[in-house]
């Protein structure tokens, strides 16, 4: 009862988005999955569980990515790939976390401002009370076992589970477009020349701007 | 060094590395280990070791920073100062909502989200070659992904299983 209103306008936000990304999607040329049925709010508990899961998650940024991309885009539905790589991209801009300005973004649009304390609480706290705790065991546990076996056991399984979500995010400029054009650089730029990641994807917003005039100029009246 | 000075010298440098976790370290190096003294290296190694091996962000190594140099409320303040501006999205996406109708702004999302998945590409890329080190943790991760391509094996049991399977291999002396 506490949390119907934001939730009702958490709704008709999404569906609004929703409806929005269908009439006017940005690349029309891409797989439609804006035509795929997307519900809209999750009710605060949904939240918690899932950002508990995202909280829970090994491999950092990429592992929380992976979870959130599983949860909230494929099992609840309640957001298309497309509204979330954009939600990502917005976020990796802002000047913060990323994987807390998604905790922010996304819980603001699924469930208001008691959302947004949900998700960032859910996330962040499995972590703060691990890493609190082995702080203060600092003196007894350096070098202990655990540190030993994680490179064969929980980091390689992360980067498993990183792999095929990025290759989930990704599958959809396997393409000849400008977009994977926009893609490989940004992969090159990051990996080789190691240009700050906000910088690479302004960049590539810049790029697409222009082909989009480009390509406009070249239409046919 | 006082916990405000701490606390402020985490929010500046997470707002200018734009929560990029690792960039953060030798800005953090600099500052408290070389300048102020107020941190060993060991500690700060320590700290991003376990923010590494727990679940969750990260980037909480800064957490533990702020436990060494002020103990609990140390640890409360600057995971505030890590996730608080993260608030900073929701104005952010309240003006790509009014605007994402028009065409140019349609057009830069799309090329920030191309982008995005480029610049994934190379994280995934940069965290294989600090996690994949040695033979067993390549045949953990072929084994994990081998077993996440099957239909219908839940992920926390395909890595449960390839961690185990890193266990033999490591009892093995593999």
């Amino acid at each position: 009862v506490v949390h119907a209103t934001p939730r009702r306008a958490a709704s008709q936000r999404a569906v609004r988005a929703s409806s929005a990304v269908a009439l006017t999607g940005p690349l029309p040329d891409r797989p439609d999955d804006a035509a795929r049925d997307v519900a809209g709010g999750l009710s605060l508990r949904a939240l918690l569980v899932v950002f508990l899961k995202a909280g829970f998650a090994w491999g950092g940024g990429l592992g929380i990515l992976a979870v959130l991309e599983d949860e909230l885009v494929r099992r609840h539905r309640v957001l298309t790939e497309d509204e979330f790589l954009a939600m990502y991209g917005v976020g990796r801009i802002v000047p913060s976390g990323t994987m807390t300005a998604l905790a922010v973004a996304f819980g603001h649009r699924l469930g208001g401002w008691p959302g947004t304390v949900v998700a960032l609480l859910a996330l962040s706290l499995p972590a703060f009370v691990l890493v609190a705790i082995l702080t203060a065991g600092y003196a007894t546990l350096r070098g202990g076992a655990l540190l030993e076996v994680l490179p064969v056991t929980i980091l390689p399984a992360a980067v498993a589970l990183v792999v095929l979500a990025g290759a989930r995010l990704g599958r959809r400029y396997m393409k000849l477009t400008g977009e994977l054009l926009i893609v490989v650089g940004a992969f090159a730029g990051s990996l080789l020349l190691g240009i700050n990641p906000a910088v690479l994807l302004l960049l590539g917003g810049v790029t697409s701007m222009g082909l989009a005039r480009w390509r406009r100029g070249r239409a046919p009246a | 060094m006082t916990l405000l000075a701490l606390v402020g010298v985490v929010l500046a440098f997470n707002l200018m590395t734009f929560g990029n976790g690792p960039v953060m370290i030798p800005l953090l190096q600099h500052e408290l280990v070389d300048t102020r003294r107020v941190l060993t290296l060991d500690q700060l190694l320590y700290a991003f070791a376990i923010a590494r091996a727990t679940p969750g962000p990260a980037n909480m190594y800064v957490a533990a920073i702020g436990y060494f140099l002020h103990g609990l409320p140390g640890a409360i303040l600057t995971m505030l100062a890590l996730i608080l501006p993260g608030y900073l999205m929701v104005p952010f996406v309240r003006v790509y909502d009014r605007l994402r109708d028009r065409e140019s702004v349609g057009a830069f999302v799309g090329g920030l989200t191309a982008a995005s998945v480029g610049v994934i590409f190379a994280a995934i890329i940069g965290m294989a070659r600090s996690s994949l080190t040695e033979v067993a943790s390549w045949l953990v991760f072929g084994l994990a992904l081998a077993l996440l391509a099957v239909p219908r094996v839940p992920a926390l049991a395909a890595v449960a299983l390839a961690a185990l399977a890193g266990l033999g291999l490591r009892s093995l002396g593999a």
